[in-house]
C-alpha cells in the first residue's frame, strides 16, 4: 500500500492551522465544481447541462437587457427629477430578491451548506459563509449587477448623488441577502417535517391554481379591488424599497434630516433581520436537528386489522391485480401532488367554461360552441391525468424489488396501476362532462359519442405506450418534494410527441364528420380506433412483461438509488 | 444424498469490463442454514441478486429446489423469501398494509395473510406502530418489516443480505430463535453478514467468496480443518476468514500510517 502521509507525528492537542475565511470559502467553491462535475459522468445529466447552458443564455440576455434598462431609468430620473420613482425600482429589486430564489428552489441543484458545520468552524465564519452563499445566489448576482448599472446611472447624470446611491444600494443588499437567508432557513425548518412539506406543498398548488381565477375576478369586481389596493398603497413607505428609495431622493435635494431619517429605517431592517437570521444560526450551529424523527406517530393499542372486515371487495380481480390497485390507491392517498393534479382539472374546466363559453361566461361574449369546446375539454383532461403515466414507477422507490421478487408477471402489475388510472379518468371525466353540460350546454349526439370513443382510443392507446416509456426511462420521484422531481427528458418528450400526434389525428377525425357531410363518421371511425386500441393494449401486456424482464437492472439501479 | 436446495452452475456475472462473479458453482443443502461470506466488494450481493432473480446471469444457471431459475421464474419465486439488500419496502404503506400487499402477490387469501400479518407484527414488537407510515420507521424496524414480509407466505428457501443490521439485541435474539425453528422445518436459509460472530453462532455451512471467485466452500468444521496453523487452538470463524481472503496484499498493513500510530 502506498505511503499516505510522511509529515510529522500530530502531538497531543496540537490540531494542524485552520483554514481561514477565504481559505474556506474556496474550498467550499472546489467542493461544489467537483460535485457538479462528477455528476456529469452520468449520460443524462449531461443532457441537463445542455438545458443549463441553453437556459444560461436566455438568463443572460434578461440580466443584460434589465442591466441597460436601469442604467437608462436611473439616468431618466435623475435628468427629469423623478427621484419618487426611486422606491419602485427598489421594490422591484426586493421582490426579485425574495421571491426568485423561492420560485428556482424546485429546480435548481441545492448545497446545504449547514453540512460545513462537520469541520472547525467558529460561529462568526459560520455565519459570514451562510452570508456568502446568499450573495452568490444566481438571484442576488443579477440584482447586485443592476444596483451596479443604477449607480452608474447616478454618476453619469448626477455625480453628486452617486455616493448616497452607492451607500444605499450596499445596505440594500446586506439587507436582502439577510432576509433572503432567514426566509431560507426558516423554510428549511419547516420543510424538514415530511407532513409540513406535503401540506405546504399542496397549499402552493392550490394557491397557483387560485391565480388562475385572479382575472375573471378583476374583470367581475374590479372597482372594488382597485379601491382595496389604494388604501393600502400609503402604508408602502414602511417597506424598506421606499426607505432606500426616499434616502437617495432626499439626499440628492439637500434634505439632510428626512434623509437621514430613512437611512436609520433601512439600518432598523438590516439589523432586525441581522439579528433575526444571528439567531437562526446560532441554532444551526448549537446542533439543532431539523431531520424527521424516528416514528414519530402516536402508538395505535390495537393492531390495524382486528375488526376489519375479512371480505375482498376486490374479489372479482385477481389478487395480485387487487392487491397492486389497493397499494396503488393508498399511494395515491399519501401523494399530495399526485392527489392535488386530480383535483385541479375540473377546477381547470370551471375555469375555462368562465372564461370561454357564451352560456354563463363573460370573457367571451359569444364562446365556441358546446361542440368545440366539450372535445377541447376532454383532450385537455387526458392531456393532465395521463402525465404521470409516462413514469408509473416514480414513487415506487425501493419497493420496485417487491415486485420483482414476487411470483407474478408484470402484466398483472401493469393491469393493477393502469385499472386505477383508467378508474380515475372516467370519474373525471363523468363530473367534468356534467360541469361542462352545465356550464357551456351539451355537445349534439354525435359529437358526443365520437368523444367519449375517442378518449377511450386515447386513453387505452397512451396507456400502452406509457407502460413501455414508464419501464423504458424510469426517474425515481419523491413525496412532497419539489426540487428535481421531473419526469426523464425521453418519457417527457415521448409523451408531448403521443399527445400531440393523438390529438391531431383525432382533430382531424372530429372535422371530417363536418367537412364530408356525415356527423355520425368519426364516432365511427373512433369506435373503431378505441376497439383497436383495446385489443392492442391487452396484446402488448406479454410483451411487456418480457421487457420488464430485460429492463429489471435498469429500473432497480433508476429507483433505488 | 441430501436434496439439494440451491444450486449453481459456473454462475458469472459482468459489468462491462469488471467480472463481479465469475463461475462460482454453489451447493446448498435443504434445511441448511448457509452463510456466505467475502470482503466488501467481493461478489456477495451480487450473487444473492442472481439467486433471487433481481439480476440477469451473464452466463452459467441458477437452480432453486431443482427448478432452473430462468425457465420457471415465477414457480421458484413462490417458494422463496427475500430480504433483500435496501430491503424493497414500499415505504409510503404502513406496515399491515405492506404485509397485505405482500401476502395477496404471493396469492394467500385476504383471511389468511390477515392473520399471519397480525402474529408477524405482534412476534416483530411493530404491532403498536400499525398506523405509522414504513417511511418513518426507524432502519432496524424496517428490517424487521422486511423480514416479516419474507416469511408471511411461508418460503422454502429464505434469502437474507444483512438481517441483524440495525435490529436491537432483543428481537434479535428472537429472530435467531425464529430461523433456527426454520431450518428445523426444513428450510433453507442463505445469509450474507460482515458480523462472523453471528455468522458463527448460526450457520453450519459457509462459502467464502473473493474477488468474484469461490474460494471456500463446506462446514464450518471442514474449513477450519482446512486451515494451517491451528496450533492447540480452535479457530474462529474469524481466523478462518482472514486467512482465506485477508492475507497478502489484500489485507491493510496499519504500520503504513505512521502519523496516525
Amino acid at each position: 500500500m502506498a505511503d499516505v502521509n510522511t509529515g510529522p507525528i500530530a502531538e497531543p492537542g496540537m490540531g494542524p492551522r485552520l483554514p481561514g475565511l477565504g481559505e474556506q470559502l474556496q474550498l467550499v467553491a472546489w467542493l461544489r465544481w467537483r460535485s457538479l462535475r462528477n455528476g456529469l459522468r452520468n449520460k443524462n445529466r449531461r443532457m441537463d447541462l445542455l438545458g443549463v447552458v441553453v437556459s444560461g443564455v436566455f438568463s443572460s440576455v434578461l440580466v443584460i437587457g434589465i442591466t441597460v434598462a436601469l442604467f437608462v431609468g436611473t439616468k431618466y430620473i435623475f435628468d427629469e427629477h423623478h427621484e419618487k420613482y426611486l422606491g419602485l425600482i427598489f421594490l422591484a429589486l426586493l421582490a426579485w430578491w425574495q421571491l426568485f430564489p423561492i420560485m428556482l428552489a424546485g429546480f435548481a441543484p441545492q448545497f446545504s451548506f449547514k453540512t460545513l458545520l462537520r469541520f472547525p468552524v467558529n460561529f462568526s465564519t459560520f455565519y459570514l459563509i451562510g452570508l456568502a452563499y446568499g450573495l452568490a445566489d444566481a438571484a442576488a448576482v443579477a440584482a447586485v449587477i443592476w444596483m451596479a448599472s443604477m449607480v452608474a446611472g447616478t454618476l453619469v447624470s448626477r455625480p453628486s448623488a452617486m455616493p448616497a446611491m452607492l451607500l444605499v444600494c450596499l445596505l440594500f443588499a446586506a439587507m436582502n441577502v439577510t432576509v433572503e437567508r432567514l426566509l431560507g432557513a426558516w423554510l428549511e425548518k419547516l420543510l424538514s417535517k415530511r407532513r409540513s412539506r406535503e401540506a405546504l406543498f399542496g397549499i402552493f398548488i392550490l394557491s397557483m391554481v387560485s391565480l388562475q381565477f385572479l382575472n375573471p375576478i378583476l374583470q367581475r369586481h374590479g372597482n372594488e379591488v382597485k379601491a382595496i389596493v389604494l388604501k393600502v398603497l400609503p402604508y408602502l413607505w414602511l417597506l424598506p424599497s421606499s426607505f432606500a428609495g426616499n434616502c437617495v431622493a432626499r439626499l440628492s435635494e439637500g434634505q439632510w434630516l428626512p434623509a437621514l431619517m430613512s437611512l436609520g429605517g433601512l439600518l432598523v431592517y438590516v439589523a432586525v433581520f441581522g439579528a433575526l437570521l444571528w439567531r437562526r444560526y446560532a441554532r444551526l450551529y448549537a446542533g439543532e436537528e431539523l431531520s424527521e424523527g424516528i416514528a414519530p406517530a402516536t402508538r395505535a393499542r390495537r393492531t390495524a386489522s382486528e375488526n376489519l372486515d375479512d371480505s375482498d371487495s376486490l374479489r372479482f380481480l385477481p389478487p395480485q391485480v387487487g392487491a397492486v390497485f389497493r397499494k396503488e390507491v393508498s399511494y395515491l392517498k399519501r401523494n399530495s401532488f399526485l392527489f392535488f393534479s386530480l383535483v385541479i382539472p375540473p377546477i381547470m374546466v370551471l375555469f375555462f367554461s368562465m372564461q370561454m363559453t357564451g352560456l354563463h361566461g363573460w370573457a367571451f361574449k359569444k364562446g365556441p360552441s358546446p361542440d368545440l369546446f366539450f372535445p377541447g375539454m376532454m383532450a385537455y383532461l387526458v392531456l393532465i391525468l395521463m402525465a404521470p403515466s409516462y413514469n408509473s414507477f416514480a414513487h415506487e422507490s425501493r419497493g420496485i424489488q417487491t415486485y420483482f421478487n414476487s411470483p407474478v408477471r408484470f402484466r398483472e402489475i401493469l393491469l393493477g396501476k393502469n385499472l386505477l388510472t383508467a378508474l380515475i379518468i372516467v370519474c373525471e371525466m363523468a363530473l367534468c362532462i356534467a360541469l361542462v353540460g352545465f356550464r357551456a350546454g351539451w355537445p349534439s349526439p354525435p359529437i358526443l359519442v365520437a368523444t367519449l370513443a375517442a378518449m377511450v382510443f386515447s386513453v387505452v392507446g397512451q396507456l400502452t405506450i406509457a407502460n413501455w416509456s414508464s419501464l423504458s426511462f424510469p426517474k425515481k420521484m419523491e413525496f412532497g418534494k419539489m426540487q428535481g422531481q421531473r419526469n426523464s427528458g425521453m418519457s417527457v418528450f415521448l409523451m408531448f410527441g403521443v399527445q400531440l400526434l393523438l390529438s391531431g389525428t383525432s382533430a382531424l377525425i372530429l372535422f371530417s364528420g363536418r367537412w364530408m357531410g356525415s356527423p355520425w363518421l368519426p364516432a365511427q371511425v373512433f369506435t373503431v380506433l378505441a376497439a383497436a386500441a383495446i385489443g392492442g393494449y391487452f396484446a402488448s401486456l406479454d410483451a411487456l412483461t418480457e421487457l420488464a424482464e430485460k429492463k429489471k437492472e435498469v429500473l432497480i439501479e433508476a429507483l433505488c438509488r | 444424498m441430501a436434496d439439494i436446495a440451491i444450486a449453481t452452475e459456473k454462475l458469472t456475472r459482468k459489468f462491462g469490463e469488471l467480472t463481479a462473479v465469475d463461475g462460482v458453482d454453489l451447493q446448498v443443502e435443504s434445511g441448511q442454514f448457509f452463510g456466505f461470506l467475502g470482503p466488501n466488494g467481493a461478489g456477495k450481493s451480487t450473487t444473492i441478486k442472481m439467486l433471487t432473480g433481481l439480476l440477469v446471469p451473464t452466463a452459467g444457471r441458477v437452480s432453486l429446489l431443482g427448478m432452473d431459475f430462468a425457465e420457471h421464474p415465477v414457480e421458484v419465486k413462490r417458494q422463496i423469501g427475500v430480504v433483500p439488500e435496501g430491503m424493497g419496502l414500499f415505504e409510503r404503506l404502513t406496515a399491515p398494509e405492506y404485509l397485505e400487499f405482500v401476502g395477496r402477490m404471493y396469492g394467500l387469501d385476504k383471511p389468511t395473510t390477515r392473520k399471519r400479518s397480525d402474529e408477524l407484527l405482534e412476534f416483530m414488537q411493530l404491532a403498536d406502530r400499525s398506523k405509522t407510515l414504513i417511511a418513518d420507521y426507524s432502519h432496524g424496524m424496517q428490517k424487521k418489516l422486511a423480514l416479516a414480509a419474507a416469511v408471511i407466505h411461508g418460503p422454502r428457501i429464505l434469502f437474507l443480505d444483512e438481517p441483524f443490521e440495525g435490529v436491537d439485541a432483543l428481537a434479535a435474539g428472537a429472530l435467531k430463535e425464529l430461523l433456527g425453528r426454520m431450518t428445523e422445518r426444513g428450510v433453507t436459509i442463505f445469509l450474507t453478514s460482515h458480523v462472523l460472530e453471528i455468522v458463527e453462532r448460526l450457520c453450519s455451512h459457509v462459502a467464502i467468496i473473493r474477488r468474484g471467485r469461490l474460494v471456500s466452500q463446506g462446514s464450518i468444521d471442514q474449513l477450519r480443518a482446512g486451515v494451517t496453523g491451528a496450533e492447540g487452538r480452535t479457530l474462529t470463524l474469524e481466523d478462518i476468514f482472514l486467512s482465506v481472503v485477508g492475507e497478502g496484499a489484500d489485507r491493510p498493513q496499519v504500520e503504513e500510517l505512521t502519523w496516525l500510530t
